[in-house]
């Protein structure tokens, strides 16, 4: 035993006590401050608070400015113990959870609000204009890449994807099995935007957005707001929903230039934020029985099932493709409400969202048997920053 | 072909003069021989100087980018790993889009970034030979 699995360790010993999501996908007419007042509002009402015993607020976008640390003029809290912007692109959703426990366990205060919003989409607008629109022409060093057009996200991960395939024979069918499995599980998802099925022939014959990736390699585009209330476990309990502990957590960015040969598209930080999260959990993942990947493409799932280590480096490609292995009938409970692939789009918002749902029981047709113990990830930048939380019930 | 004019800053005024010559400069620390990559910022300490790369490497990965808007015909964007050891993230040109180049050998080319006065000359590449 190490001293970090002593009982002298830390425990988090806070709750997830509520969840608020508004309206998702392509819901026009409302700014993304709108929606994180109606998250944060749905949040204190599912976790049977009043929005005025929130005691401290931590807030994040998307690619919209939408609202800052004013927000809290918009909720109408006075009195704040905490409020601050957490900005971990996708890793930010389980960074902020990580630091509302850290605050509740130290005493500053006791239910934290945790909320995330993004307005990209404008009507009349293609979709996949949105993210294009929000950059303007980069300068300096950067204007090198991006007069070569590698300018979007799709272009990089695109890359590393393809190094991943290079190095280890991943191959799209494989990448296409995450599509297929995940848009199963979002047939059964009420929230999700996309609920028709999906062949592999309907996968390949998807449109190029950045070779490898086809259109169903890549998350969808949504607007909406999702919040959370974390607050102690003791009080959790005394609440309206069944008590979803926060057992671990871990972080991991590691900062790599992409200036030499590095581990670029083979490695992500998840191979260290999850043993750490694991540990602070005193679990292992044997006994991990939901795992909810940030999935912006369906090589990062794969990428983030190997440094998890469900598969040894290298066989993420084998390990998605096996019969049995994904999806609503599979082995392992991976994506359930669909991902970010068919479901919504909410950064790190949405494999937390799905985790909380399913850990408390209430994911209706899509719930999952097991559900003791969530693993949820967030991944940031191009492969940059990670984050990962171990959820549980007992 | 470069996607938009690109202009120098400070910080890469050295490499654009490189350039306008038909240099592809990297960093180098003269007390150990190490090659850097070009975005060191050389002036920062004494050791360091610019010196011309090769301009070969080899291609560690790419990427296919389909045409939109006026640029109709697909862009192939690669990570070139130069001989000298730093990576550059850049565009290939005369290369078969649907073709396998995983590792194939590369050598820079210098092309106007944009037709006006100060539109920087910037580095594509293309397969040796």
């Amino acid at each position: 035993m190490t001293d970090s699995t002593t009982d002298s360790a830390f425990r988090p010993n806070t709750a997830i006590a509520g969840l608020g999501m508004t309206e998702l996908g392509k819901v026009y007419g409302r700014t993304a401050r709108q929606f994180a007042v109606e998250a944060v509002q749905r949040a204190a009402a599912d976790a049977g608070i009043g929005v005025g015993d929130i005691d401290g607020l931590l807030v994040s976008t998307g690619i919209s400015p939408g609202y800052g640390i004013d927000l809290q003029g918009d909720l109408g809290l006075t009195d704040l113990g905490l409020l601050s912007s957490v900005q971990g692109y996708g890793s930010t959703a389980t960074q902020m959870v990580q630091y509302a426990s850290m605050a509740i366990a130290s005493g500053m205060v006791d239910t934290v609000a945790c909320v995330w919003a993004d307005d990209p989409l404008k009507e009349k607008t293609a979709t996949s204009a949105a993210y294009r629109a929000a950059g303007s022409l980069p300068t300096g060093w950067r204007a090198l890449t991006g007069t070569a057009n590698i300018l979007t996200p799709n272009t990089l991960y695109a890359l590393a994807a393809r190094r991943h395939m290079l190095a280890y024979g991943t191959t799209q069918d494989q990448f296409g099995a995450i599509a297929v499995a995940q848009r199963e599980w979002a047939t059964m998802n009420p929230l999700a935007q996309f609920r028709t099925p999906l062949t592999l022939e309907e996968y390949h014959a998807s449109r190029w957005i950045a070779e490898p990736f086809h259109l169903f390699d890549c998350c969808l585009v949504s607007n909406g707001g999702i919040a959370v209330i974390v607050t102690s476990a003791e009080r959790a309990a005394d609440l309206a929903q069944p008590v979803v502990q926060v057992l671990g957590w871990g972080q991991s960015h590691p900062g790599r230039s992409g200036r030499r040969n590095d581990d670029f598209g083979l490695v992500t930080g998840a191979a260290q934020s999850g043993p750490r999260a694991l540990q602070m959990a005193r679990t292992t993942l044997d006994e991990i029985d939901v795992v909810e990947l940030y999935d912006c493409y369906t090589y990062t799932a794969l990428v983030s099932l190997e440094d998890y280590g469900f598969c040894a480096k290298g066989e993420g490609g084998d390990f998605v493709s096996t019969p049995g292995m994904l999806g609503p009938n599979g082995k392992l409970k991976v994506n359930t409400g669909g991902g970010q692939l068919s479901s919504y789009y909410m950064w790190g918002m949405t494999p937390l969202s799905e985790a909380i749902i399913q850990a408390r029981g209430q994911a209706g047709e899509r719930q999952v048997d097991a559900h003791h113990r969530v693993l949820v990830s967030g991944n940031g930048g191009i492969l940059d920053h990670h984050g990962t939380l171990v959820l549980g019930t007992d | 072909m470069p996607l938009f004019p690109v202009h120098r800053d400070p910080a890469t005024a050295a490499f654009f003069d490189g350039t306008a010559r038909g240099e592809f400069l990297l960093a180098r620390d003269t007390t150990t021989g190490a090659w850097l990559a070009p975005q060191t910022d050389v002036d920062s300490r004494d050791e360091l100087e610019r010196v011309p790369a090769a301009g070969t490497g080899s291609v560690v990965s790419w990427a296919v980018v389909p045409g939109r808007g006026e640029r109709t015909e697909p862009t192939v964007v690669a990570i070139v790993q130069l001989d000298e050891g730093p990576w550059w993230w850049t565009e290939l040109v005369d290369v078969d889009p649907h073709g396998d180049l995983a590792d194939l050998r590369v050598q820079a080319q210098f092309m106007p970034s944009g037709p006006g006065e100060h539109d920087e000359q910037v580095p594509v590449f293309a397969p040796v030979g």
